[in-house]
């Protein structure tokens, strides 16, 4: 914009210029005397300047001007000028709040810091319970990479009330024209934000609401509408189930709705209740690996199986076909009809009928374990309406599309179709919390905020309502979805008066807003859901079977896909804690693969060789379906249906991804018709060795079993845990003056008194851990444990405090059997070292074990590591110089060292190395040097904090008030932790109980960690 | 008859040799210029010993990541190194201290160099300490000093910290030992030198030595007293080396046999290292007459001795692993689960190595054997290096928790390293050979008479002994030294 304006500073200029030009062209408008002065010679000659005196002031001057430049750089730390009420430095804010991002659903606690929230850990109040995804979750929130921070149009910024006007200009230029446009999201299952779409959808009645699933479930959700007229996924009460059998349902690993904790409440060998648990399923899945009996099929074989069940139980004959295991199919509905209605059938196949067969299976048995009235809301998504969509966009059938949250162009099969029509669109809209190609593809892309600042709501089962509350202010220019569409609806309200008013009036009835914010959870009364019960409709099975039966085609290989139990759908594909979050099946860490037997990998020539350096190779596989074919390496995976693969979802994402979390490969092109089995699988041994990240080499227990004791539930309830021969768990004995005494009654050394103050102990129930590994995650934010990253952790340099050993069985378990085959030396071990084709799993989490007898404190040097009062083994950052001699003298091997600087580091671009994500850094935890061994503290800062806290209230410590981050995360139980000392804590019961042994008692190291051998329902069938 | 020894024993010093011969050969090396030989093996080892500074500084730079060690291998090659000099560093002592005081003329023609490889060697030994740790910086936290941390102590419990203490005890008593043998050496040399230069640095390095009685009685007292000292040494040092190992509780190292059985294999090692130096250092500076086929062969029995020790260990290790029955002592470096193991090559070369070739020592001829001894002298070498890895790394490739197992893989740096410290050593040994006295002709000399090939022919022949060639004792020799 030329401007006319003339500016001046002297009236002479105004006027009449030349003089000021003149003068301008000049710079010293009197002559400089320079003659006059270096003329001077006599002057001159006076003055006591000398040279050197003239040396001395250049070198002065220059020393000083470097000395100046020589500052080190300034970090600013500011104050709170006014101190918000609600914060006091030091002291953590607890907000209960809900996630609920498209993929994964629960009620948690945020704990926030100086008003950064930091961890999410389950609120258990409302029963809810996260996964390694909630638990990481937080550090998707600091994602300055992949996040959206400003609104824009065609990859220009605008503003939000500039995309208002647009968009709704557009909106309602299609509205007039009639023009169809499509609301794309994930699941919600919020009551108000529904009630918002709703409004939406009445303002412009040519947008219609999709919901897709990255990963679909619309087969039970269906299913459960064709029976109980209502769209939804059954629930399972497992805590009251007697006989659980499930064919191919990963209701553990695949986290929806948390069935672990009911689960492992139906598994507790001292009430005397335990279910039996049938896992029939071609991959091994992480429910598998907690089974008492797997069975191992091929997924059409699983099919098959299900309506042979079916048949079983009903005596009615409905089409099906014969699979190896009918016999054991037989047995298991003699199990399940003895049980009646305490038994449970579920299937994980995403097919309407498979899942119709295992409703109309629990119906015949009456089964109490379903549950009907309280239904899950958390997958609804609908295949029909998706496939719908993916037409119409591509008969040009759809004007404009707005997406919230969802990813198509990477998670659908046809990603081409929406890549391509979204280019031609008359209005896309993109708004998403994250970067992604959709996101990409639209015409405008509107940043969402995280659910950590969001208002919001849910309604994950029938009757039990969430309340979602900001923990942090938008860290970006973000608006939450239902603040758009209510603007976009022409409705001023902000969503928070909103949802406060529809909550007054919808959902709260009588009870108090606050109180519901409070506790973040709200459960209607018990009428309200009674209102729900529906009478099932009959439906004729057989037809249900002979669709099946006629969507199952058999063939060589087939291909189950999953998700894992770290990456998920992919939503979190670039955050570091998740990427490092080792499977707990596989123990591989930054990867998926293509899963397979052992007998098929002999057979195609694939295997994992262990390299010198300890990692693991993989060949490459090509594998096709459906004329599309993609490149994975492969992993075998003992218990793996022969004539089957796996491979997981959620890797292979790319777009916008941090280089060093772009691994794995995409098998979404696989996934069509979301169908999770894919039939005429061809695989191919490709060139080329990939190279794992496994953190577990050896897989199994080698023939020693004192680390991990596992009982049937038989010999624990008749057999004596001491019994020299056939004792489930026999101490160790060592010789001692000629007897054979109890390795713990003797003592090299004089004990302290260990009854004083405080005694910290965990336990570990070996039988109620499923290897989900919260835990995992929860440490690693609690204790800012760093990321390493693909190539370190492949050479066996993860940093994990606490870790999932994962141990599977062998075909020889002990050396007395290898003696019975007359095996010699050489071959037992062997046998003892190589797994079975279909192992029993085992996991065994492991961390320091705060021995009270530490041989690591004896060993350093320098005494940076020692015995704390409250029996902590402690580790003094500061005074270490890092000999590792105290790791290479653990035998537990829990000792991690910082080979690098992993904080501020560019060879470690992680959270560790950005303003926003070093924010995620717990502050009463110091981040460690290069150079030092760290370790587990038994989250020292917690207990400290706890004590302080009873002292200000002066009182003494509550009973089971002591917390560690791996116990609160932990939500079947298995981690308890307290002190021994309160004799009302549960953990001093656990401490004396005849399932509590030491790992590698012979050695007298006299951990602090307790374990309870795993009790196996085995002997029920 | 002072000079009398029996006619059996074979001569010590070969050739028709004057005191004045004496003091000619070992002046030579010092006083002449150097071959090209020396040359060329000074600028090897000087390339090698800066590459490995290279990497020392990469390491101590980027962290100790650049080695292949991992969260399950804490030691690898930086402790196997340090044990393997360190074992290599105790020939030194054992030669002229328990020698001495066993009264073993011949070790006369060969401590020098063995005391000065001691010396090398623990330097080289003790860097590793140093810079395996992760942050060197700090390295002097081991030592008990007054200091401001809070008055933080060291850990006596730790056997990291005896290290220390054995290691700069035995390195100083070690030193002091070798220079009060070199005094009347550089004395010899200070009194030859025509250049001002040369001779105020051998007048310094003599510490004023004047050859009179007195400095001849102070010498052998001094000597007698240090042998005193360093005999204990020579069974502290490797003893508490060994029990880094063998107080800790990994399977395969917590074992009661490794305090002798390591002293053993560390003169084992060292008298193979003797060897191999002696056997290039005696034709390199001219020493055939004084290094003859017979302390060759008195050193080869030596190592037939120690690796009979280090074998039998191997022996009982091997049985004590089976025996207990343990699951746990399966995978010791000595068990069939090693033999069998991804380690099988590092088990196989270390019998191959230790206890097959040192077996051809029962042969004389192989022991009289200079090329023969030289060759087994170095594959013993290897094989004590293999033993110091098969102890560390295949011990803790298999703890005790199967889900720790893992491997070792040494990358560039942790080989680098090694390399570097391989031509430090050499630079220092070559520089040593070039401006030190390199036998102990003081002592030599005294053994002339009585040891001389010259004199025992004579006497055999009737003829008296008195020298051909009369030779005043200015050169920091004494007759007095003959009275034994």
């Amino acid at each position: 914009m030329a401007s006319n304006k003339k500016y001046w500073k002297s009236v002479e200029e105004l006027k009449d210029s030349s003089i000021v030009e003149t003068l301008s062209k000049n710079e010293f408008v009197e002559e400089i005397p320079t003659d006059q002065f270096l003329g001077d010679k006599e002057t001159l000659e006076n003055t006591s300047t000398s040279r050197r005196d003239f040396l001395k002031y250049v070198g002065f001057t220059t020393a000083a001007a470097s000395l100046a430049a020589c500052e080190g750089p300034v970090r600013k730390s500011i104050p709170y000028v006014v101190k918000p009420n609600d914060v006091i430095p030091g002291v953590a804010d607890w907000y209960a709040t809900s996630m609920a991002d498209g993929y994964d659903f629960a009620n948690v606690l945020v704990k926030t810091r100086e008003g950064r929230p930091i961890q999410i850990m389950p609120n258990k109040e409302a029963n809810g319970t996260t996964s390694a995804r909630v638990q990481a979750a937080v550090l998707s929130l600091y994602d300055e990479k992949l996040r959206l921070q400003n609104p824009t149009k065609g990859g220009e910024e605008i503003s939000w009330a500039d995309a208002d006007k647009e968009i709704g200009a557009k909106l309602n230029e299609l509205k007039e024209a009639d023009q169809p446009v499509v609301l794309l999201t994930g699941t919600m299952a919020s009551p108000s934000t529904s009630k918002i779409v709703d409004e939406f959808l009445a303002t412009y009645p040519n947008v219609k609401h999709v919901v897709y699933d990255a990963v679909s479930e619309s087969g039970a959700a269906d299913a459960f509408e064709a029976m109980y007229g209502q769209r939804a996924l059954p629930n399972y009460h497992l805590d009251k189930a007697k006989t659980i059998v499930s064919f191919g349902a990963d209701f553990l690993g695949d986290f929806h709705g948390g069935f672990e904790k009911q689960y492992i409440d139906g598994r507790k060998p001292e009430t005397g209740h335990m279910s039996y648990h049938v896992q029939v399923e071609s991959n091994m899945s992480l429910t598998g690996a907690n089974a008492d009996k797997r069975i191992v099929a091929k997924p059409s074989d699983v099919v098959f199986a299900l309506i042979n069940l079916y048949k079983e139980i009903t005596g009615v004959s409905v089409p099906s076909n014969a699979t190896p295991i009918d016999a054991e199919i037989k047995q298991l509905a003699k199990e399940l009809k003895k049980s009646g209605s305490k038994g449970v059938v579920m299937t994980g196949v995403n097919d309407i009928n498979a899942q119709l067969i295992s409703l109309a299976i629990n119906r015949a048995l009456g089964s109490e374990i379903l549950g009907i009235n309280n239904s899950l809301n958390i997958r609804q998504g609908s295949d029909e309406q998706v496939e719908k969509l993916v037409s119409d966009l591509k008969s040009g059938n759809v004007s404009g599309l707005i997406t919230y949250n969802v990813d198509p162009i990477y998670t659908h099969a046809n990603s081409s179709v929406f890549a391509e029509a979204i280019k031609s669109l008359a209005l896309s809209v993109a708004i998403s919390t994250e970067n992604n190609e959709t996101v990409n593809a639209s015409t405008y892309a509107l940043p969402a905020s995280h659910f950590l600042e969001s208002w919001g709501d849910t309604h994950f089962t029938q009757g039990n309502y969430g309340l979602m509350q900001p923990t942090i202010q938008p860290l970006f220019n973000t608006r939450q979805l239902q603040d758009v569409l209510l603007k976009w609806s022409g409705n001023d309200t902000k969503y928070y008066n909103y949802i406060k008013a529809f909550w007054s009036s919808e959902i709260l009835k009588d009870a108090s807003w606050n109180t519901a914010l409070h506790n973040g959870f709200y459960t209607a009364s018990v009428d309200t859901v009674v209102d729900n019960v529906v009478t099932p409709r009959d439906i004729s099975i057989s037809d249900v079977a002979l669709l099946l039966k006629r969507s199952v085609n058999p063939s060589d290989f087939e291909l189950n896909l999953y998700t894992k139990t770290g990456l998920g759908d992919g939503k979190q594909a670039n955050n570091p804690w998740l990427q490092e979050f080792p499977d707990p099946i596989t123990r591989a860490s930054w990867d998926n693969y293509l899963t397979m037997s052992m007998a098929d990998a002999k057979a195609l020539g694939f295997s994992n060789p262990v390299k010198d350096n300890g990692a693991i190779d993989g060949d490459y596989a090509k594998v096709s379906v459906n004329g599309v074919s993609v490149t994975v390496p492969v992993m075998v995976q003992p218990g793996q249906a022969k004539g089957s693969v796996g491979l997981s979802l959620g890797y292979g994402r790319t777009f916008g991804l941090k280089e060093e979390m772009q691994v794995g490969v995409n098998a979404y092109p696989l996934y069509t018709n979301s169908n999770n089995i894919q039939y005429g699988v061809t695989i191919e041994k490709a060139s080329g060795t990939h190279k794992f990240a496994c953190t577990q080499v050896q897989k199994t227990i080698a023939g020693r079993h004192d680390i991990l004791k596992v009982a049937s539930l038989k010999e624990y309830k008749t057999v004596d845990p001491k019994d020299h021969h056939h004792g489930w768990n026999k101490p160790a004995y060592v010789s001692y003056d000629h007897n054979e005494v109890e390795a713990n009654t003797i003592d090299l050394w004089d004990e302290h008194n260990r009854e004083v103050g405080h005694h910290f102990n965990l336990s570990i129930d070996l039988t109620s851990c499923t290897g989900c590994g919260a835990c995992v995650v929860a440490c690693h934010a609690e204790n800012n444990v760093p990321v390493v990253g693909k190539n370190e952790v492949r050479v066996g340099r993860d940093m994990h405090w606490l870790r999932i050993d994962r141990y599977y069985s062998s075909e020889v378990e002990t050396r007395e059997e290898a003696k019975e085959l007359g095996l010699s030396r050489g071959e037992t071990y062997e046998a003892l070292e190589t797994e079975a084709e279909n192992p029993e799993v085992t996991f065994q989490p492991m961390m320091c074990q705060h021995c009270n007898h530490a041989p690591c404190e004896t060993v350093c040097p320098v005494a940076a590591t020692s015995h704390g009062r409250q029996g902590q083994n402690q580790m003094a950052y500061n005074r270490c110089v890092g000999t590792r001699y105290c790791a290479n003298n653990c035998p537990y091997r829990v000792r991690r060292f910082n080979w690098f600087n992993y904080a501020n580091n560019n060879e470690f671009d992680f959270n560790m190395n950005n303003e926003y994500g070093k924010m995620v850094l717990n502050p009463d935890v110091v981040v460690r040097s290069r150079g030092v061994m760290e370790k587990c503290s038994m989250c020292i800062q917690m207990t400290q904090a706890t004590i302080l806290k009873a002292k200000k209230e002066g009182r003494a410590v509550n009973t089971d008030e002591f917390e560690t981050a791996c116990s609160s995360a932990c939500t079947t139980g298995a981690m308890v932790f307290g002190d021994v000392n309160n004799k009302k804590d549960e953990v001093a019961a656990l401490a004396e109980d005849k399932r509590a042994y030491n790992v590698l008692d012979y050695l007298q190291t006299k951990p602090n960690v307790i374990y309870q051998v795993k009790i196996k329902n085995t002997n029920e069938a | 008859m002072s000079h009398y020894e029996a006619p059996i024993r074979e001569p010590l010093v070969l050739g028709d040799k004057s005191y004045h011969d004496i003091t000619e050969d070992i002046a030579k090396p010092i006083e002449g210029k150097a071959n090209k030989n020396w040359y060329m093996a000074f600028y090897i080892s000087l390339a090698a010993m800066l590459w490995g500074f290279g990497c020392i500084f990469y390491t101590v730079g980027t962290g100790i990541g650049v080695w292949g060690l991992s969260k399950n291998i804490g030691w690898a090659w930086d402790i196997t190194n340090f044990v393997w000099w360190v074992g290599i560093g105790h020939a030194g002592t054992l030669i002229s201290a328990v020698l001495l005081l066993f009264r073993q003329k011949w070790r006369m023609a060969i401590n020098r160099s063995a005391e000065a490889m001691t010396i090398f060697a623990v330097f080289q030994a003790g860097l590793f300490p140093i810079i395996h740790m992760g942050r060197p910086w700090n390295g002097y936290w081991v030592l008990p000093i007054p200091n401001q941390f809070g008055s933080l102590w060291v850990n006596f419990n730790s056997p990291l910290l005896w290290d220390v203490f054995a290691i700069s005890t035995y390195l100083s008593v070690s030193l002091v030992f070798w220079w009060t043998g070199l005094l009347p050496d550089f004395a010899m040399i200070r009194d030859r030198a025509v250049k001002p230069f040369q001779k105020k640095i051998y007048a310094l390095l003599s510490f004023g030595w004047s050859g009179r009685a007195k400095d001849w009685q102070r010498f052998e007292e001094v000597s007698l007293v240090l042998a005193g000292l360093a005999t204990p040494l020579v069974l502290s040092v490797h003893t508490i080396v060994s029990m880094d190992f063998a107080t800790s509780i990994n399977p395969g190292w917590h074992s009661t046999i490794f305090p002798p059985y390591f002293v053993a294999g560390a003169i084992f090692s060292g008298f193979a290292m003797v060897q191999t130096l002696l056997g290039i250092m005696r034709k390199v500076t001219n020493m055939e007459e004084y290094i003859t086929r017979l302390h060759v062969e008195y050193m080869n029995i030596v190592i037939i001795l120690t690796g009979g020790i280090v074998a039998v260990a191997y022996a009982t290790e091997f049985f004590i692993a089976w025996y207990t029955g343990s699951p746990y002592e399966n995978y010791t470096y000595l068990s069939v689960g090693a033999a069998t193991g991804p380690y099988a090559w590092a088990f196989y070369s270390l019998l191959f190595f230790n206890i097959l070739t040192p077996q051809l020592l029962w042969f004389k001829k192989i022991r009289r054997s200079f090329i023969w001894s030289f060759i087994i002298s170095i594959f013993i070498n290897i094989g004590m290096w293999f033993e110091r890895f098969d102890i560390i790394a295949i011990v803790l490739s298999k703890g005790h928790l199967p889900s720790t197992w893992w491997r070792f893989e040494p990358t560039f740096v942790d080989v680098g390293i090694f390399i570097g410290t391989i031509g430090f050593f050499f630079v220092l040994f070559l520089l040593y050979a070039r401006t030190f006295p390199v036998i102990a002709q003081a002592e030599v000399k005294t053994i002339l008479k009585s040891s001389g090939e010259f004199y025992k022919k004579r006497r055999e022949q009737g003829i008296p002994t008195k020298p051909a060639i009369n030779v005043v004792a200015t050169e920091g020799t004494s007759d007095k030294k003959d009275k034994e």
